[in-house]
């Protein structure tokens, strides 16, 4: 086969796998703004703490296993978030400026939480084991398992999460909050702990995205700010409330990323993201398929 | 003509700055701590005229800021430009970043807004790498940049009156121009939109032109003390858009009250007074400071010295209540 196909259809996997759990996160960051109004800016951060919690199991125990670390970070990180609304945000909302307070006190808890990460795990870089050795071979071309499972993970997120949307009494109930707040409140919808939920359930997507990405690419205290930034430029691109929207923003974009970084280097990556953004602001607001503008 | 409150307190504050080097001359660390005072506390002030003014959540005014400092910095050094010309154009330069970010993002919502100004901190980095051809120094960052210079005397590293007072001229003119604003008839339309929007909209202000508007001069002012500092500093890397700094400059805010006039600045000298005071506890300081933001923002979301006000404020109608009920 031609080394040039040969490459960029590795380059095209690669972005696809990213794209897999961007859209994880992505789902998260929409639910939490969709749903609960609130804009927080602690998500890049929760992304750190989720791996480093991973990387903490991983160093305590020798017989640690990727399976038995999500079962036990998931949950931390649910907590946590269901924490946060409880305790940093609950209290603003609905108060004088409770939009920018609330933003302001989420970036807050996010420089708490990465001092804190850079105080507890140092300032250097810190990678998680792979998840699986070996690859396959199909066509000439290379095709980790590790890749391979990603998608398969984040697949599978993604359809446990729409059937809990559709099917589930909390999922219908934050349907109809991100629809009409008021009138989910009157049919008697319990908002406040829906809120909580809501917070809790986007901090488990994005301590999970952060545990996928950690075996490809390092943690750092600081780390999560990139992350958050292009799924936030993936949520706004495929319109903010659209599960279907995020999927396939983060589909293109991400393999545009990989083509971009394979093609002009790394350092331009960051520009595209940001000049997509302008984009779509300055062109479509409301995303490719968003329902709340 | 009645003075306002804020008018008399923002010119008592700078006599008293104009004075304060009487005392402490011979203390170049003290100086120092005050040109750095007056830069960072402009600089939150700046922001809060923004943000606490004209309702524009912006995190981006680092941006403003390293774009005005590299410009000017990249003038006074490749160019040869004298620093009175380059700082004004690192205004204006920031100015253009700004209006070119505003026009598609004004006409948003604020949450949006606030997203697509701290993607601009958070790209500015990158950029500044990416573009080390065209002399930015890439990471490692724009050194010797020429000081300030005025007819034949030039500002060097070890006398820092001259810094102190050219840095006192331009952030008194910053917060003239502010003051002047805030207190114009454009000023009270941002009032009106930030206190009822539908009502003042209804009265026929046009929220999109005013708001790019004060986004472009906040945008302008903010490149101008990034252009002072880059002079005053020597030197710039892309690490002034980091993480900590930011986390000070927002701690300024939250302490001097958000839409409180004086008040920002204020809190720049408060906080990083506080900051050196706490620099022995090292990297622990960030995480209280963290904290701190978030505790005082649940305690008083107006800010310490909003709240103060508010308390005389309450003191003053109350005393005036009871000398009416008793004639």
């Amino acid at each position: 086969m031609n080394i040039w196909v040969q490459q960029i259809i590795q380059v095209l996997i690669s972005g696809i796998v990213t794209a897999s759990v961007y859209a994880i996160m992505g789902i998260g960051l929409s639910i939490i703004y969709g749903i609960s109004r609130v804009f927080n800016f602690a998500y890049g951060s929760f992304f750190t703490w989720g791996a480093y919690l991973a990387w903490v199991l991983f160093n305590t125990f020798s017989w640690m296993t990727y399976p038995i670390v999500f079962l036990i970070v998931l949950p931390v990180m649910f907590a946590l978030g269901m924490l946060t609304e409880r305790v940093v945000v609950r209290s603003l909302r609905w108060r004088a400026n409770w939009q920018v307070t609330t933003m302001m006190v989420t970036l807050g808890l996010a420089f708490l939480l990465d001092n804190l990460a850079l105080i507890v795990f140092g300032g250097f870089a810190k990678p998680l084991p792979p998840m699986f050795r070996g690859g396959l071979n199909p066509f000439g071309f290379t095709l980790s398992i590790q890749d391979l499972l990603m998608v398969l993970i984040a697949a599978a997120v993604m359809i446990v999460f729409g059937l809990f949307l559709s099917r589930s009494f909390v999922g219908m109930s934050m349907q109809a909050i991100s629809q009409d707040m008021t009138g989910a409140e009157i049919v008697g919808i319990p908002i406040k702990k829906v809120f909580s939920y809501t917070f809790g359930l986007s901090t488990a997507l994005v301590g999970m995205g952060g545990i996928l990405l950690a075996p490809r690419y390092y943690i750092s205290p600081h780390g999560g700010w990139e992350p958050f930034f292009r799924v936030f430029v993936i949520v706004a691109f495929g319109g903010l409330g659209s599960i279907k929207g995020t999927l396939y923003a983060a589909l293109i974009l991400a393999i545009f990323e990989a083509f971009i970084s394979w093609s002009l280097g790394a350092t331009w990556v960051l520009p595209f993201w940001f000049m997509v953004f302008l984009g779509v602001l300055a062109f479509r607001p409301s995303g490719l398929m968003g329902t709340w503008g | 003509m009645q003075l306002r409150k804020e008018l008399v307190t923002f010119i008592g504050v700078f006599v008293l700055l104009a004075l304060l080097p009487l005392f402490i001359h011979q203390n170049t660390y003290m100086v120092g701590l005050l040109i750095t005072c007056l830069i960072w506390g402009t600089m939150a002030a700046v922001w809060n005229f923004t943000m606490g003014y004209a309702g524009i959540f912006t995190f981006g005014q680092f941006g403003f800021f390293a774009v005005g400092a590299y410009i000017s910095g990249m003038l006074a050094k490749h160019l040869g430009v004298s620093a009175w010309i380059s700082m004004p154009a690192g205004g204006c330069g920031a100015c253009l970043v700004g209006l070119l970010i505003g026009i598609p993002c004004m006409r948003l919502k604020g949450s949006y807004i606030a997203l697509i100004t701290w993607a601009l901190h958070l790209v500015l980095g990158p950029m500044i790498k990416v573009a080390e051809p065209l002399g930015t120094g890439g990471s490692t960052g724009l050194m010797s940049i020429p000081s300030i210079q005025i007819g034949g005397f030039v500002f060097s590293r070890t006398g820092l009156l001259p810094w102190y007072y050219t840095g006192l001229m331009i952030s008194f003119l910053i917060l003239l121009v502010v003051y002047r604003i805030i207190f114009s008839p454009v000023g009270l339309g941002f009032v009106g939109l930030r206190d009822s929007e539908d009502f003042a909209r209804t009265l026929g202000i046009n929220e999109y032109k005013y708001k790019l508007l004060v986004f472009g001069i906040s945008a302008f002012l903010t490149g101008l003390i990034g252009a002072f500092y880059v002079h005053y500093a020597g030197a710039i890397s892309p690490r002034i858009l980091g993480l900590d700094i930011f986390l000070l400059v927002m701690l300024m805010l939250i302490v001097g009250g958000i839409g409180v006039f004086p008040g920002a600045f204020i809190g720049g000298f408060i906080i990083l007074i506080l900051n050196e005071i706490l620099r022995p506890l090292g990297p622990y300081r960030f995480l209280i400071f963290g904290a701190v933001v978030i505790v005082a923002i649940k305690a008083m979301p107006e800010g310490l010295l909003g709240r103060l006000n508010r308390l005389l404020e309450t003191k003053r109608t109350d005393s005036k209540a009871s000398s009416q009920a008793l004639p």
